[in-house]
């Protein structure tokens, strides 16, 4: 009886969702037929377009991951985006800079320095919250935008490339950069420092008394307070791993995909990382296939954009409604009655 | 006719079931008492009343007719208002906002000083005393019971239902809503209460609906019925009560407390101001006192989560903790019992074994080099459950959420986990707070189980009954100072009652 009620909502779901996209096609002109047959082989038509699913799901399991983890702990981190420039940009100065360095350390050095440059950048946020009680979601949103043009900055200074005169800098040496691992497509070997990374925040916060201090800060302070573990503590470990994954988000993408630093070259992946937490319910585990699902509807919309001319901001709509739907999702499982009030 | 008539209602969460073919049926004109030991489903039988669950059989005539509330909105329509166990008030504003928010009825430009008069008038009425102009924020917990009062009142209603509401009152607030409740009666109004005190029960209720385990087990006319019965029927079996026999002549110390000062920042005044107290081994000392009057600044000063702004010292047997933090205190055997379960107490949203690791996450067996060792974890909670005998929701066992267990079940969990063998000295606060009486009964007997271990109690609590039965001497405090300290054998309600209005006995403020 329950079981059908939300199986016929999940129904009511998937038609409306169907709907929205036959209207959306349609208004651009495509026969919906067609244009989602053009979608599908967008996808899986060749081996290319496939590994692109991964390449554009790194990132955003990355950012996602920092911000499931941010929003199980308590700290509200709207920053991942500013994180994600910070650490790109850290790895680029090592990377490009300290020329000094063999390629292996100045690869690793990237590495380190990008996670530590994206986790201080939003401990500033954690300071705040900590010392004035300022909401970290204002701090780490106006931390975006500092970040953002601090890029805009470096690049037309310190790290631009004087041979261009563009506002971006040289090109990565091919030593510096990650390898590839399917000839003939983007896939690298960061996917997997990806995946590697979601089991490791997946067992500190499940398996550990570090994750437990964590979860307990973001579930209940006060009962951590009470029980005197410090609160502090688990703001700050919260901020500086939230903070370094999204920027190691950053160092990867400099160092596999772009292999330059240049103004706006996260495609919002940093942004987006609330959402892939939104649609994994804050569960790392679950991250990964929010973050593929969200990267191959990308792919298989440039395609239908490419060959059938329909916009692919229209993937960006649907995923909109699929949020916000998400978020009512109390009514799905038939927790809330008619007039929206949350039972207790 | 009834007024209100609900036949064979059930209702399940997890596959075990909260309500079971239950009936209820109350008159226009009577105070109709809800009893059930927690986790009976007595809330849960209201909350489908006033619309925020539905039941999955049954049906419910109101004024003769079959209705099926969807939502609060309409029950309240239909003249059905409900004051839940926690408030639902808004703090910033006023106590007039707070009565008119929420209701349909209001028109988009508010004439206030008419809203304002109606107001005015029924609290006049029915003597519920209270400034419409006042913060709701800076009301005491009786004035904000009021302000529910009225807000239900408000919407014309004819039944009203409260949910514990006696639970956070003073002796002298309890009165007072009794008065309120008598002159409703008088005027037609039908009232549901539901309260775990008999006397309370016995005195102003007409009839009685008893809940055991989900299902009805009877309902009975209160002049005709007595507490002995009524808690019979409620448990199922005959209930000891237990209470301290055995009067403590030992003469060592477990706690000494020299003139120990807390202080509030920004404040002049000490919250606690020059308490010298001391507890010996085997002794249950309580501390009476109307609430707020620094029993909740001491506990946590003695258990170390006060530590800025303390003066004086304090010692646990020859252990001097002054200063030390709440891990130190915990390792050296102090044991907390906080009187705020859902806050300070628990996680409501971890499970069992989470909520059972708090003090000890961090020791072997349960982890070692800040791994986890689940089995040692799910062996603990398997045995916490056990021996307390936790009612765990359905088929969720050991991993149900704290936060969907009744507050006795969450009690226990916290005591499971307070105290252990190692604990030393254990400060209780408020401990049977909204619990049944066999729930109670259980705590009081793990309290008296830790004297004869030859522990040192503190217990503090706002329920005279409860430290006149526990207690092996009485302290009582008033603004931040220890009034009086009685010895069990001189106790008496009416001397403590004096020494809790702030009137000092004969005897000097130091135990
Ligand atoms: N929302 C819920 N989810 C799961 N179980 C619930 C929920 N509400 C109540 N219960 C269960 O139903 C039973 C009755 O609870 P309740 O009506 O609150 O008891 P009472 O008010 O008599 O103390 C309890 O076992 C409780 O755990
Ligand atoms: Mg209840």
């Amino acid at each position: 009886m329950k079981a059908v009620r939300i199986l016929t909502r999940v129904l009511i779901y998937v038609l409306a969702l169907a709907a929205v996209s036959v209207l959306l096609i349609a208004a651009s002109g495509a026969d919906p037929v067609s244009a989602l047959g053009i979608f599908v082989n967008g996808i899986f038509g060749n081996k290319n377009s496939f590994c692109e699913i991964f390449v554009k799901g790194t990132p955003l399991i990355l950012t996602g991951l920092a911000c499931a983890l941010a929003f199980r702990t308590g700290f509200f981190n709207i920053g991942t985006e500013g994180q994600f420039y910070i650490g790109a940009m850290a790895a680029a100065a090592v990377s490009l800079r300290c020329t000094f360095l063999p390629p292996v350390l100045r690869v690793v050095g990237a590495f380190i320095i990008g996670f530590l440059a994206g986790g201080l950048w939003s401990l500033i946020a954690a300071g705040m919250k900590l010392r004035f009680n300022i909401s970290e979601i204002i701090v780490t949103i106006m931390l975006n935008y500092i970040a953002i043009n601090f890029v805009g900055v470096a690049v037309h200074s310190f790290l631009q490339d004087p041979a261009s005169g563009l506002p971006q800098s040289e090109r990565l040496a091919a030593e510096v950069t990650l390898p590839r691992i399917v000839s003939g497509t983007r896939l690298h070997i960061g996917f997997f420092i990806a995946l590697a990374l979601v089991v490791l925040i997946w067992f500190i916060l499940e398996k550990t008394t570090w994750g437990y201090e964590m979860r307990l800060v973001g579930l209940n302070p006060r009962a951590a307070e009470v029980n005197g573990i410090s609160v502090a503590g688990g703001v700050v470990r919260a901020a500086m791993l939230s903070g370094g994954l999204a920027g190691l988000a950053g160092v990867i993408e400099l160092m596999a995909i772009q292999k330059k630093l240049l103004e706006g070259f996260s495609a919002d992946c940093g942004y987006t990382g609330v959402l892939i937490a939104l649609l994994a319910a804050n569960r790392p585990e679950l991250v990964p296939v929010a973050a593929l699902l969200y990267a191959a509807a990308q792919v298989g919309a440039a395609a239908m954009q490419r060959q059938a001319n329909v916009p692919s901001s229209m993937v960006s709509i649907l995923i909109g409604c699929i949020v916000i739907m998400l978020l009512a999702r109390a009514w799905l499982s038939g927790r809330v009655s008619r007039r929206g009030k949350q039972r207790v | 006719m009834a007024l209100l008539e609900m036949q064979d209602i059930s209702i399940s969460f997890f596959g075990s079931y909260a309500n079971e073919h239950v009936n209820l049926s109350v008159e226009a004109g009577e105070i109709h008492a809800l009893l059930g030991e927690n986790g009976a489903g007595k809330t849960t039988l209201m909350n489908i009343l006033y619309g925020i669950y539905r039941a999955e059989s049954g049906r419910i005539f109101w004024q003769g007719q079959e209705v099926d509330f969807r939502a609060p909105q309409e029950a309240i329509r239909a003249g059905i208002g409900m004051v839940h166990q926690h408030f639902s008030l808004v703090n910033a504003k006023t106590v007039l906002d707070n009565i008119l928010l929420g209701d349909e009825q209001v028109p988009f430009f508010l004439p206030r000083k008419k809203l304002r008069a109606r107001v005015l008038e029924l609290s006049e009425r029915y003597g519920l005393k209270v400034d419409p102009d006042a913060l709701v924020g800076d009301l005491s917990i009786g004035e904000k019971q009021r302000v529910e009062i009225l807000k239900a009142l408000y919407r014309d209603i004819r039944l009203l239902i409260l949910d514990e509401p006696t639970a956070v009152l003073t002796p002298g607030e309890t009165e007072q809503l009794f008065q309120v409740l008598k002159a409703l009666k008088e005027r037609g109004f039908a009232v549901i209460l539901i309260t775990h005190r008999m006397s309370e029960i016995m005195n102003n209720t007409d009839r009685i609906t008893v809940l055991r385990g989900g299902k009805c087990v009877g309902t009975l006319k209160t002049a005709e019925t007595d507490a002995a019965a009524l808690s019979a029927l409620m448990v199922g079996r005959e209930l000891e009560v237990p209470s301290n026999t055995a009067f403590c002549d030992d003469s060592k110390e477990m706690l000494s407390l020299d003139h120990v000062s807390v202080f509030r920042s920004g404040r002049k005044r000490a919250t606690i101001d020059d308490v010298t107290l001391s507890v010996h081994a085997g002794e249950i000392l309580g501390i009476a006192g109307v609430e707020g009057n620094g029993q909740k600044e001491l506990a946590e000063a003695i258990v170390g989560i006060r530590r800025r702004r303390v003066r004086g010292s304090i010692r646990v047997e020859d252990q001097d903790l002054t200063g030390t933090s709440v891990c130190v205190r915990a390792e050296r055997g102090m044991a907390y019992v906080p009187d705020d379960r859902q806050h300070d107490a628990l996680v409501p949203g971890m499970d069992i074994g989470e909520n059972l690791l708090l003090r000890q996450y961090n020791h072997v067996p349960f982890s070692s080099g800040r791994v986890f060792h689940k089995k040692a974890i799910r062996k603990n909670a398997q045995d916490a459950v056990d021996t307390y005998n936790i009612r765990t929701v359905g088929s969720l066992g050991i991993h149900s959420p704290v936060r969907m267990l009744s507050g006795g079940n969450q009690q226990k969990i916290v005591l499971a986990r307070e105290i252990t063998p190692g604990a030393r000295f254990i400060v209780a606060s408020q401990p049977t707070r909204g619990l049944d009486i066999s729930a109670s009964a259980f705590v009081h007997e793990k309290l008296l189980e830790q004297k004869r271990l030859g522990k040192g109690v503190l217990l503090i609590s706002a329920d005279l009954e409860e430290i006149l039965a526990l207690s092996d001497r009485i302290a009582v405090m008033y603004n931040g100072r220890i009034a009086g300290v009685l010895s069990r054998a001189e106790a008496t309600v009416e001397k403590i009652g004096l020494l809790m209005g702030g009137m000092t006995g004969e005897k000097e403020a130091v135990a």
